[in-house]
């Protein structure tokens, strides 16, 4: 491995750490600060599930920061985790309440700015939408919960002391399933934006099956959490318990579940799935903020209970927090990038040219897409997604989606079918059919990524995206995926 | 995995059963004392009867001061219960304070001995048996405290029944004691002896009163 490498995945180790020492105390803050579980059987419970939440369920959520902004430079990429680590660190070591999430998405949307790349607004919206969605179910979750579990421990009329070591027991196992949806969440906050640069190859464990790449670099990130949360939470911990209401170890339990499910639902692959097969409306597998969970479930106990232990004032701070904090973070990535491209040499984006040649024009007619007024751009070579957006809706008044259609379909991406990159093509991941079709191509080369899955779907069926209905989204999605992957594999840029 | 959860099952276990041993103690420092008040009346405070009783409630309060201790230290050693456990001890300590009571007032009237003519014998009875009762609801109260907050306003409901109760009970014979023939001496006795009694209504009401805010913080 590349020392420098090390050295730019090394912001994502800080980031992970910043993530352990902030997030660990909304799974275990209020066990732990009540005094109802040790601190470190606390650290050990987080650490050993968020890793394994992290490496088993982490693919889900990672891929929707992606979709938000495509770094593609390492150094680019380590000032992005950078910014967003040191956000939540000074933001921390000030008292304030902060978000990882809101971190890294300010992160790189500061890096969209300084690279002039096109922030997706769809997905930008998706995520703001989840900022106001998480809380709002976390509420609901908590609400319901802690009312059902009121009913059945006074219909059962449990001793106290039963009941305290119930109420252990159960802030240990919802701690556990919070860790691990901490850590399936949240994974993709921390090494998301390295996932284009992993530098660890596949290797298989015999009849176990196979451990990814990504789970590879998954587990490293998982490993900065887990230190985050012995070196650092404990302070957290014994503060976060009582900043908005006082909560009994009944209600901490009840804020840890509604919590670990609020952030299941955002990173469940198989939950999406049944929702899909079954014609139910799908929820978006996006990180989410796990300290917006917490808060959302502390007032829907402090609902029910009439509002008037709530503390405003406190819950006023922290909701300042979550405006601020992707605002700075923006900020400090967008200066501290201009000091690492003009101060240190380093790359940190690779130019994006948009070209709208007559195959182009020809594939999105094809589509169904107006192009004549995109006619006088023909031949242009375009450098830049908000230039080029700019210079279509110049000549143009496409909707949103036809926008995206031309912007997509423009992207130069050189692509080569190489014997080098054909040695190298995961055969786990890539089926025999798949795999023979590429071979087919030995030494072919391409300018789009529409022109390689064209040729490819024309080859084989195995490359074919089915119907767009809810049976087929599982499918379909998984072939972007593994198209995503080949083009990044023949990338000659 | 199943040693621990057998482990922290049998402390659990050993807790509940010595919570429970303490609120018996103090209830049968309530009949003790009841049965030795009668005890005394019937046949004096010279009687072994009557000192049989002495020694008897004396015993249920050392066992019932060292049960308080045992649980004060095991709730803290163990960590249990860290949200209530000032309360649950507070309401302990209140309760050991009934039991001492009622062991001060027999053996205070066992070696005063005072002289209770025929015609109050009967009120005496009852005015320490409507304390007993009041000390009684409150033990109850504190046993549901621990396992059906629900129920525990019902018993304070009688707790305060009783205890305004033993009030105008105590009222009427302080009224007679001080209308009848007896010399101021003996008036002035037999009243320090009627005023205790009734104190021990005055404070199992203020333990229920101390647990009705208990179990407002309890409740879910």
């Amino acid at each position: 491995m590349d020392i420098s490498l090390l050295i730019f995945l090394s912001s994502g180790l800080f980031l992970g750490w910043s993530l352990g020492a902030n997030d660990a105390a909304n799974v275990f803050g209020t066990a732990v600060g009540s005094r109802m579980i040790r601190f470190t059987t606390a650290a050990i419970i987080c650490t050993a599930f968020v890793i394994l939440g992290a490496v088993i369920s982490g693919a889900g959520a990672a891929h929707g920061l992606g979709e938000l902004g495509k770094l593609n430079t390492l150094p680019g990429a380590f000032m992005a985790a950078f910014s967003a680590a040191l956000t939540v660190y000074w933001m921390t070591r000030a008292g304030l309440p902060v978000s990882t999430t809101q971190a890294v998405v300010g992160a790189i949307v500061g890096w969209n700015w300084f690279s002039g790349s096109i922030t997706d607004t769809d997905t930008l919206s998706k995520i703001l939408a989840t900022w106001v969605a998480c809380p709002i179910l976390g509420a609901f979750f908590a609400a319901l919960i802690y009312k059902l579990t009121a009913w059945a421990i006074n219909l059962s009329q449990i001793h106290l002391l039963r009941l305290d070591m119930y109420t252990r027991l159960g802030l240990i196992v919802a701690g556990a399933f919070g860790a691990y949806s901490l850590g399936a969440n949240n994974i993709g906050n921390v090494m998301g934006v390295f996932v284009f640069a992993s530098p660890f190859t596949d290797f298989t464990l015999g009849d176990l099956g196979t451990v990814t790449s990504v789970q590879q670099l998954f587990l490293i990130g998982a490993i900065a959490i887990g230190v985050g949360v012995f070196t650092y939470s404990k302070r957290v911990m014994m503060t976060v318990g009582e900043d908005i209401m006082p909560l009994n170890p009944v209600g901490a339990w009840v804020v840890v579940i509604s919590h670990s499910i609020v952030l299941f639902l955002f990173s469940s692959i198989t939950l999406e799935h049944f929702l899909a097969v079954n014609g139910l409306p799908t929820i978006p597998l996006i990180p989410v903020s796990s300290s917006q969970a917490v808060v959302g479930a502390v007032i829907g106990i402090g609902f029910l209970k009439g509002g008037k232990g709530i503390r405003w004032r406190a819950l006023a701070n922290i909701a300042s927090g979550w405006v601020t904090t992707p605002i700075i973070a923006s900020v400090i990535c967008f200066v501290m990038l201009f000091f690492l491209q003009n101060v240190f040499n380093q790359e940190v984006y690779r130019d994006v040219r948009y070209s709208l040649s007559s195959a182009v024009m020809a594939h999105l007619a094809s589509q169904g897409v107006e192009v004549k007024g995109l006619e006088p751009l023909v031949g242009e070579d375009i450098s830049g997604g908000a230039n080029f957006r700019e210079r279509i809706e110049a000549h143009s008044d496409l909707p949103r989606t036809a926008e995206k259609q031309v912007i997509d379909a423009a992207e130069i991406h050189p692509m080569k079918i190489t014997e080098a990159a054909l040695a190298e093509l995961d055969r786990e991941y890539i089926l025999p059919t798949q795999a023979a079709a590429l071979e087919a191509l030995r030494g072919d080369a391409f300018e789009h990524r529409w022109q390689l899955a064209e040729v490819l779907s024309q080859s084989s069926e195995a490359w074919r995206r089915r119907e767009d209905n809810t049976l087929n989204k599982a499918f379909n999605k998984h072939l972007s995926a593994q198209l995503d992957y080949i083009f990044r594999l023949l990338s000659s840029d | 995995m199943k040693s621990v959860k057998l482990a922290l099952f049998s402390k659990m276990k050993v807790m509940q059963g010595m919570i429970d041993d303490f609120l018996d103690k103090v209830s049968n420092g309530g009949m003790k004392f009841e049965q030795g008040i009668a005890t005394f009346l019937e046949y004096g405070g010279d009687d072994v009867r009557c000192l049989d009783k002495v020694r008897e409630l004396r015993a249920l309060e050392m066992e019932g001061n060292r049960l308080r201790r045992s649980i004060e230290t095991r709730l803290y050693t163990e960590m249990l219960i860290p949200d209530f456990r000032a309360d649950v001890l507070a309401l302990l300590e209140d309760l050991n304070f009934l039991l001492g009571l009622v062991e001060d007032i027999l053996l205070a009237i066992t070696v005063e001995k005072p002289e209770v003519e025929d015609a109050f014998k009967d009120e005496f009875k009852l005015l320490t048996a409507t304390a007993v009762k009041t000390m009684e609801a409150a033990v109850l109260a504190a046993r549901a405290f621990f396992r059906n907050i629900a129920a525990v306003r019902d018993h304070l409901n009688k707790v305060g029944f009783h205890e305004e109760e033993a009030d105008q009970i105590a009222t009427r014979l302080r009224k007679a004691l001080f209308d009848s023939s007896l010399g101021l001496d003996r008036k002035l006795h037999l009243r320090y002896f009627v005023d205790k009694i009734d104190n021990l209504a005055d404070e199992a009401e203020d333990a229920g009163d101390l647990l009705a805010i208990y179990s407002i913080k309890r409740s879910l």
